[in-house]
């Protein structure tokens, strides 16, 4: 029974295999993951040629392809695509860089201080649940329309992400490697610094990972306030304007960018993390 | 030394309202000392005062219903599409490969930034609204959904393979259950980009009730009472939703052991 | 060498108080170990060796009764005693050499002098070219390895071994506990370990401490009386492990679940003020 069985699970592992085994393949595969990336990007472009091409769908709600190309060349051309990233990638660094120092400490302590955790970590997660448009209203009272409320408000928003994880990952370490710095006889600072950051590093970069998605994904939303250098303000004046192609272009170089900085971000971050097993 | 867990569960809450009444302490003593422009920094009491008349003339109540409301019916519509395809993602290895750079590339977008498109499609109402609460919601719950289906120890997989499984079978007694972890993780983030979405959508679709419309209510007519008072109910909504869907969580998983 | 490590027990009791009821977990304790010696605890699942190991090395001092290290009672952890757990808890960031050299973070030396000890320790384990490996990619046996050398390179009064080869496949077991009785001849540390192995447990002490559950006394004590090195297929060798199973007689022994091991929390762990 159990062989029948055996042969029927090894006919069923095998059929997972796609491509035969032989020399010379190993490229070929390494050539097809490559690219196999860009087939649903390349085929939504082809339709979108087709439903442009074929009328299907009109100008104003959604330029052809070609038109958006050229606004994404002029705009490099005269440098203003450039100047407005600029100033966004500042922004997001300024803000991300504060969320981080402010985020990291924080998120130790709470996870350190069974204290602090009880008194300061209610209030903290209906600061945590509290969407960042609510205090837009009040920072535009407070500070006007200025670069310094967009960077507020990408902080705030990004904050979160970082002291949670920071958190969580200070506060559940394993009792295994506290043990060993009891045994050595370590003082609390340096159980801290030696054994504990250590210990949380995977989870922290985790949190500064999505701490750096949620600073991309604000930062539109705190230029739209009325910033007037940044991608989110070339987007408000391409509205007014009607100018669709260029609200394109600004979106496509939001989400490229966005994912340039993610993977540079896991490249630091792998640099850092090196000693970890490579998991699931 | 051991805390009894009895006395414990008593302390908890009180400790964490100390440190919020404190806070709303300073506040009222600041105003009260007038170091503050009192149009940036009104009355604690003036700011409940606005609750009451919210309350009294049932702006606050519409409010709220409309906002649940539109944040739920985004939320449901994010959740179908993003658990549907994020097993069918994590299912099919190649489908995977094939959608989900994309789908990364898409998710760093800010909602925000397609607040043009979808006001041009879908018009300055409620359907551009509920879209703007779909478009943020939908990636994070596709995504955790798709690695925790992903991330499924393949020995599990296996025992179901070995016992002849259909993969609906295998779907529903073993990829799901063990996934559940990882759709909640992402069910979280759902709930609170809904709930940023629908606040959003209120802030800048602004025809309609709401309980972001409130805030910007407030902040056309240059109250902050109003707007800290709408602040306030925003963030104490949003909390009870992820308490909720904790609770909801608490009781399907409690099959896993705690880490409390 | 001067008369170091001698323990001493005298009517060590320890409960454990929970909501459910008190459990004796140790019940009159009472052993002399001198200097140098090896003694092996054999014993089923919960009969408290792992509890007794952990009184020494002082990561639990709630107990009744004195536990003297050289005439002094002790309190607390101390680098004068170490110890390696089954779980190598080698620090994953940290390459082999240092996470021997985080032993001697508090320890009164030169850096010179620890760097010296450290390299002397690799070479005692046979770990030489492996210094700057991390553990995720080294083995379970030389990860245990690397514990051992980190439990020595103190040069502690009395090293305590909590089922350090438990983890490890039978080749490997059999070949570190060979490596293990090599060292300990050398250094002639004494050293305690604790085991449900009965062949590791005469393979490797001067004498076997039978232990019994509910509640964990000590049953009884046996001479291992034969020459080192031991060859585990000699006739006396296997006479002496029959009288030890018979101690073990025919008491089924229950498989305690550890799936309500209680989860720390950092701030639980002596950090929060």
């Amino acid at each position: 029974m159990s062989e029948t069985l055996k042969q029927e699970y090894q006919r069923d592992t095998l059929k997972r295999v796609k491509l035969p085994n032989f020399a010379g393949i190993f490229s070929i595969k390494k050539l097809m993951n490559l690219t196999i990336p860009f087939i649903f990007p390349l085929v939504l472009l082809g339709l979108w040629q087709l439903a442009s091409d074929k009328g299907w769908i009109a100008e104003q709600i959604l330029p052809a392809p070609a038109v958006v190309y050229q606004s994404f060349l002029d705009l490099i051309d005269s440098g203003v695509l450039l100047e407005h990233l600029i100033g966004s990638l500042t922004r997001v660094g300024i803000a991300f860089v504060i969320a981080s120092i402010l985020g990291v400490g924080l998120g130790i302590f709470l996870g350190i201080s069974r204290r602090a955790e009880a008194y300061i970590a209610p209030l903290f997660e209906v600061y945590a649940q509290t969407p960042v448009i609510a205090w837009i209203p009040i920072g535009l009272l407070l500070f006007g329309i200025s670069e310094k409320l967009a960077v507020a408000l990408i902080t705030i928003a990004a904050i979160v992400p970082i002291i949670m994880n920071t958190y969580k990952g200070v506060r559940y370490i394993s009792k295994n490697y506290l043990e060993i710095g009891n045994v050595y006889a370590f003082t609390r600072w340096q159980t801290i610094f030696l054994i504990v950051i250590p210990a949380a590093l995977p989870s922290i970069f985790n949190g500064l990972r999505y701490g750096l998605t949620q600073a991309w994904l604000t930062l539109v939303a705190a230029e739209l306030v009325g910033i007037d250098r940044g991608i989110g303000a070339m987007i408000v004046e391409a509205r007014n304007l009607f100018q669709l192609d260029i609200v394109l272009v600004a979106i496509i170089t939001l989400g490229i960018v966005g994912l340039v900085l993610d993977k540079l971000f896991v490249l630091v971050e792998r640099r850092f993390l090196h000693w970890q097993r490579r998991g699931l | 030394m051991t805390v009894n867990k009895q006395n414990y569960f008593v302390y908890l809450p009180w400790r964490g309202i100390v440190f919020p009444v404190i806070l709303i302490l300073i506040w009222q003593l600041i105003y009260l000392a007038k170091i503050a422009n009192p149009v940036f920094l009104p009355s604690v009491f003036a700011v409940i005062e606005q609750g009451h008349r919210l309350i009294d003339n049932g702006q606050l109540w519409e409010g709220l219903k409309a906002s649940l409301y539109r944040d739920l019916v985004g939320l449901s519509i994010a959740i179908f599409l993003g658990v549907s395809i994020g097993i069918a993602l994590g299912v099919s290895r190649l489908a995977g490969k094939v959608f989900l750079p994309t789908f990364n590339t898409i998710k760093q977008v800010s909602p925000f930034a397609l607040i043009p498109l979808l006001s041009f499609w879908f018009g300055l109402h409620e359907p551009a609204k509920i879209a703007f609460i779909v478009v943020s919601s939908v990636f994070p719950i596709m995504i955790n959904t798709y690695e925790g289906v992903r991330g499924i120890a393949f020995d599990y997989v296996e025992v179901g393979r070995v016992y002849k499984m259909t993969t609906f079978q295998l779907l529903r007694k073993i990829i799901l259950p063990a996934a559940t972890p990882s759709i909640f993780r992402g069910l979280h983030l759902g709930v609170f980009f809904s709930w940023l979405g629908t606040v959003g959508a209120e802030y800048f679709f602004t025809a309609g009730a709401g309980l972001g419309n409130i805030i910007v209510d407030g902040r056309n007519s240059s109250r902050m009472d109003l707007v800290l008072f709408g602040v306030f109910v925003i963030g104490i909504t949003g909390y009870l939703l992820n308490i909720g869907l904790s609770y909801a969580e608490k009781r399907l998983l409690h099959w896993q052991i705690q880490k409390q | 060498m001067t008369q170091q490590g001698t323990l001493n027990f005298s009517q060590v009791n320890k409960q454990f108080n929970s909501n459910n009821g008190n459990l004796k977990v140790l019940q009159d304790i009472n052993l002399e170990i001198k200097s140098g010696e090896f003694i092996s605890v054999v014993g089923s699942s919960g009969c408290g060796k792992s509890t007794l190991l952990r009184l020494i090395i002082g990561l639990d001092a709630e107990y009744e009764g004195a536990i003297e290290l050289d005439g002094n009672i002790i309190s607390g952890t101390d680098l004068n005693r170490g110890i390696v757990f089954q779980e190598h808890r080698l620090l994953p960031w940290l390459n082999v050499a240092q996470n021997i050299a985080i032993a001697l973070q508090n320890a009164q030396l030169s850096q010179e002098e620890k760097h010296k000890t450290v390299q002397e320790h690799i070479d005692l384990v046979g770990l030489q070219g492996f210094e700057k490996s991390y553990p995720h990619q080294i083995s379970g046996g030389m990860s245990q390895r690397v514990a051992i050398a980190r439990g020595l390179v103190n040069r502690p009064r009395v090293l305590l071994l909590d089922e350090p080869f438990g983890a490890l496949d039978a080749l490997t077991r059999t070949r570190l506990q060979n490596e293990l009785q090599n060292i300990w001849e050398k250094e002639g540390i004494t050293m305690i370990l604790v085991t449900h192995d009965v062949e590791e447990a005469v393979f490797l002490g001067n004498r076997v401490v039978v232990m019994e559950p509910r509640p964990g006394r000590i049953k009884s004590v046996l001479d291992v009386d034969l020459p080192f090195p031991r060859d585990r297929t000699s006739y006396d060798f296997l006479k002496i492990k029959k009288e030890v199973l018979k101690e073990f007689g025919g008491h089924l022994a229950a498989e305690i679940s550890h799936a309500e091991a209680p989860v720390w929390s950092t701030g639980e762990y002596k950090l929060s003020w």
